[in-house]
């Protein structure tokens, strides 16, 4: 197995009037090819900031980021576009689905960005929302838009899915649908999966467990044989 | 699929688009269907004189031998001459109208435009060509004969043809503004057709030349003075009417467009920067898919793009072919061209394109900022504007405002641009509607100026050529009337030459000269009188001194100015009987003014017009103007709903959550209603204070264009200032009543729950 991720002591300054804010703090870790790794900790710990950074969505103060061999520290905008296109899969907490645009209009969106796109349809039935295909935003279910999400992020066939919270809005039985849908798409087709999460149930199932406090990492587990979702008690 | 949510989203937000639409058309509308109006005038002005040929100098004189027209023919520059008879003569039908003969010798400057009938021969004795119009009024045709009668000979001709002349595109003869195409009228014969050939005398001389600079000065030179005006194409009355014409409608088609084309600008600044503001989070999400930085910039100023240009499409194509045809009927009414067709100009396509550029360019302003931070920035929820206090709430008075002031004073500082878009929208909505107002007004003042305090007379009966001394003693004492003089002069002073006309009155009573603020004076017996006009233009004050010659009289003048006076529709110099002799020169009265209603044949009379005529004549040249104001008013009333909606809807959609918040407070719909209107009426107000004198303005800049001949004074009366006042509040208030569905149907729950 390969690397796919290497964070570097990577530090990401704020400037909050006159203080300055450490959201990550001379981090470090590394995340395998294939892995389902969990961020975790409490609200304002730097989770997001590190997905950011990770997702080329915002730049460190320092160190280095180095993605499937690659360092993307440095990237001029076009090429960090280029290396979200083509390596990164977003979900969001809040899905982000474009409102005026159905499910399956917002998943062909991804076919304006990348050369060789999944099927929309194909995508659609992997999360299986295919019979929705044509409705808006608006008209599904949180749970059902945040497949579309996934669905949208997989389709653009990238290296990672990167998903900040993914369940967050989400009731624990629609969450663990969600997660399941995730899961899924990492062990049948071999995406590596990094969720950022407050969710202390992913500890027993993630591959790989990121505990970050205070911008800084805590702890690092490594589980050699992960629980399976509907183990774990939601 | 960006394509999609563009359409998607313009649906949304349909009152905008379609005002962006609206702007981006009418301005270019107007500027293309005045555009292609005038520009087909000109057109068919420009092809009438080439075709036709038309003389670039008219030297009029005594009489040009064979000899002169040789040695004017041999000037350098100029390219040929040709000589011509022109006088009047009195058809024998109806009321004897008044016909100017041309005799022409070979008819190759200055031709006839021959509509019907057989073309012109010039070893013809028999036939006239007849002008087409004056036919028209009198049903005759080709074929018939006519009677004619001058200096009292009669003689009867063949109309072989009916035509037009390019001289005569507006007819300046006779004191009717209006040409009365039954009173006046043209003819062109041959000269073998004149009765006594031995009597012929060319009095004028038809000039072709490349350049005029200067021509008068080398004829002068070799003809030695020995003729008595010489005329400049472009100083012949139809030309510099038409050009006037055409000149008022050019400004009026650019000055419109302009404020249409700011309104398209900021209605689309303000709509593209709110979508752009809660489309935040999706264009984090379109970064965060890996959209390229251009390609979402692209999507959004397609927005601005596309509808300013379908709107810029439209109005270029309906604009030309609608427009010009509103204009084109109460035109022809006092222009006579053959053509009356709209032009195209590649202009069009021009401010077309800049229009649609400069919409691309606001949208591209509006997203700018926004697509410059990085994506995480962007998809986290825009912060909160900084509230400061603004300096008023510092006021001791801030606390005695109550609540409804104060907010909409918070709202209106922290929205500047929202609100200086309203003001604008209403100061260029009360602008129109004063100047229309002025514009109707001053059309209307100029009349009772002109006809019931300047010249009080009922009838003018305008004297033959050769009239004698004994007929206009009778004429004087048949109408009960006063001899008055009236000609063309050219007056120098200061380095400049001027064509003007002359007045000069014999102890008048029915003529009432103004001052300069149009209060009754007399003319002078120690000087002369200038119009203010004339004055202007030659910059002259009283104790002046200036030159002037009178056409048809050899000699300059030496005279000096001891008043100046104002006259609704002939500018020039006026003097007594008196003052007049004391040049040596002798009083010669070309009319008989009465005031009693004079009708009949009249020994030595060349016309009769009455008051009345000249009123009705007044009132159909007033038709073109009310068209106009009728466009101007329709365009600030579209103007300001347009605008006051959209500012409104805007401030609507960002304060709804607060409106929403303050009916769960238990505020009620209608002191909901009377925040939004409040805020409506002060921008009204204000934009409405800057628009009047704006108004004013425009109209004072279209009254300079109307001609030379006017004096048209722009003053703004009560009544327009409450009519724009009501108009302009009326259309506030009604615009705010349009929000109280949405007000009462504001939906407490929903509004503050779509906080994402």
């Amino acid at each position: 197995m390969k690397e796919i991720v290497n964070f570097v002591a990577v530090t990401r300054e704020y400037n909050v009037g006159e203080h300055v804010l450490k959201a990550a703090d001379n981090i470090s870790f590394t995340v395998w090819d294939g892995e389902f790794a969990a961020i975790l900790g409490p609200s304002g710990a730097g989770k997001s900031t590190i997905l950011n950074l990770l997702g080329g969505m915002d730049t460190v103060t320092s160190g280095e980021i180095i993605v499937d061999g690659k360092n993307i520290v440095g990237l001029s905008d076009d090429k960090l576009t280029e290396y979200r296109a083509a390596n990164v899969g977003f979900v969001f907490q809040f899905y982000n689905l474009i409102p005026t645009l159905t499910a399956l209009e917002n998943i062909a969106l991804t076919g304006k960005v990348v050369k060789n796109p999944i099927d929309a349809m194909e995508a659609l039935d992997w999360v299986g929302l295919s019979d929705r295909a044509n409705h808006f935003p608006a008209q599904l279910s949180g749970g059902e838009q945040q497949r579309v999400s996934i669905a949208r992020a997989i389709a653009k066939n990238p290296t990672m899915l990167l998903c900040d919270e993914p369940t967050g809005a989400l009731d624990s039985e629609t969450g663990l649908t969600v997660l399941e849908v995730l899961r899924r798409m990492n062990r049948e087709r071999g995406k590596t999966v990094i969720i950022v999460t407050h969710n202390t149930a992913l500890e027993e199932t993630a591959d790989r467990v990121i505990r970050v406090k205070n911008g800084k990492i805590s702890k690092i587990t490594v589980n050699t044989a992960p629980k399976a979702l509907s183990e774990v008690n939601w | 699929m960006l394509t999609k949510k563009m359409l998607r989203d313009m649906g949304q937000h349909k009152t905008q688009m379609l005002s962006v639409f609206l702007m981006a058309f009418l301005a270019v509308f107007i500027y293309t269907g005045v555009g292609s109006e005038w520009r087909g005038i000109q057109n068919s002005a420009d092809n009438f004189y080439r075709e036709t040929n038309l003389a670039d100098a008219f030297l009029f004189g005594n009489g040009f031998s064979d000899e002169q027209a040789d040695i004017a023919a041999n000037i350098p520059g100029v390219s040929a001459v040709e000589r011509r008879l022109e006088l009047n003569a009195s058809a024998d039908i109806g009321n004897s109208p008044t016909l100017k003969l041309y005799f022409v010798e070979k008819n190759e400057i200055s031709k006839l435009y021959l509509v019907s009938g057989s073309a012109f021969d010039k070893e013809d004795a028999a036939g006239i060509w007849l002008d087409k119009r004056f036919a028209d009024a009198h049903s005759l045709s080709v074929g018939s004969e006519i009677s004619l009668s001058a200096n009292g000979i009669s003689i009867v001709k063949t109309i072989r043809g009916l035509i037009y002349s390019s001289e005569q595109v507006y007819r300046s003869e006779g004191d009717a503004l209006v040409p009365n195409f039954a009173n006046y009228g043209y003819a062109y014969l041959s000269a073998k057709a004149f009765p006594i050939p031995a009597a012929l005398i060319y009095n004028t001389l038809l000039i072709k030349a490349s350049d005029t600079a200067g021509l008068e000065d080398k004829i002068d030179g070799v003809l030695n003075g020995k003729y008595s005006v010489c005329l400049e194409r472009r100083n012949l009355p139809s030309v510099i009417m038409l050009t006037n014409e055409i000149q008022q409608h050019k400004m009026m088609g650019n000055i419109f467009p302009i404020v249409f084309l700011m309104i398209a600008l900021l209605t689309i600044m303000t709509t593209m920067t709110r979508i752009v503001d809660n489309q935040r989070t999706q264009i984090g999400t379109l970064k965060a898919l890996g959209f390229k930085k251009s390609v979402i910039t692209r999507h959004y100023i397609t927005y601005g793009f596309s509808l300013s240009l379908l709107g810029a499409a439209v109005g270029l194509i309906t604009g030309p072919i609608s427009l010009p045809y509103f204009f084109y009927p109460s035109m022809s009414s006092f222009y006579t061209l053959p053509e009356w067709e709209p032009a195209y100009a590649a202009a069009f396509l021009v401010v077309s394109g800049a229009s649609v550029a400069l919409c691309a360019c606001a949208s591209w302003l509006a997203c700018r900022n926004l697509l410059r931070n990085t994506p995480a920035d962007t998809l986290r929820p825009k912060s909160p504007k900084t509230f400061r206090h603004n300096r008023l709430e510092y006021v001791k008075l801030w606390r005695k405002l109550d609540f409804n002031a104060q907010w909409n004073i918070r709202d209106a500082t922290r929205n500047p641009i929202r609100s200086l878009m309203a003001i604008i929208g209403v100061f260029g909505c009360t602008g129109l509607v004063v100047c229309a107002l002025c514009m109707k007004d001053g059309m209307n003042d100029l009349k009772i100026w002109n006809y019931e305090i300047v010249n009080l007379y009922e009838s003018k009966i305008t004297l033959e050529e050769n009239v004698t001394q004994e007929q206009i003693e009778n004429i004087t004492a048949l109408v009960n009337g006063e001899p008055i003089m009236e000609s063309r002069v050219e007056i120098r002073a200061k380095g400049i030459k001027k064509s003007a006309s002359i007045l000069v009155t014999d102890n008048t009573t029915l003529i009432h000269p103004t001052d300069t603020n149009l209060n009754p004076t007399s003319f002078p017996n120690n000087g002369i009188a200038i119009t203010k006009k004339i004055a202007d233009v030659l910059n002259l004050n009283r104790g002046d001194s200036i030159k002037w010659h009178i056409y048809g009289y050899e000699g300059w003048q030496d005279g000096k100015i001891t008043a100046i006076y104002r006259d609704p529709d002939s500018q020039g110099i006026a003097m007594t009987k008196e003052h007049f002799e004391s040049f040596n020169m002798t009083f010669t009265p070309s009319a008989i003014i009465s005031p009693d209603e004079v009708s009949g044949d009249i020994d030595g009379a060349e016309s009769v017009l009455s008051s009345a005529e000249s009123v009705a004549g007044w009132d159909a040249l007033s038709e073109a103007l009310n068209i106009m104001t009728y466009l101007l008013l329709s365009a600030a009333a579209v103007l300001s709903v347009v605008v006051l909606y959209n500012l409104g809807l805007l401030s609507f959609i960002e304060t709804e959550r607060e409106m929403a918040t303050l009916k769960v407070i238990g505020l009620k719909s209608a002191k909901l209603r009377g925040l939004l209107l409040t805020q409506n009426l002060w921008f009204t107000a204000i934009g409405f204070v800057f628009g009047v004198p704006g108004g004013v303005r425009l109209a004072s800049i279209i009254a300079s264009f109307s001609g030379d001949e006017f004096d048209f004074p722009i003053s703004l009366r009560a009544p327009a200032l409450v009519t724009s006042l009501v108009f302009t509040f009326g259309l506030s208030v009604l615009v705010n009543l349009m929000f109280s569905r949405k007000i009462r149907r504001l939906n407490m729950v929903e509004s503050l729950k779509a906080m994402e």
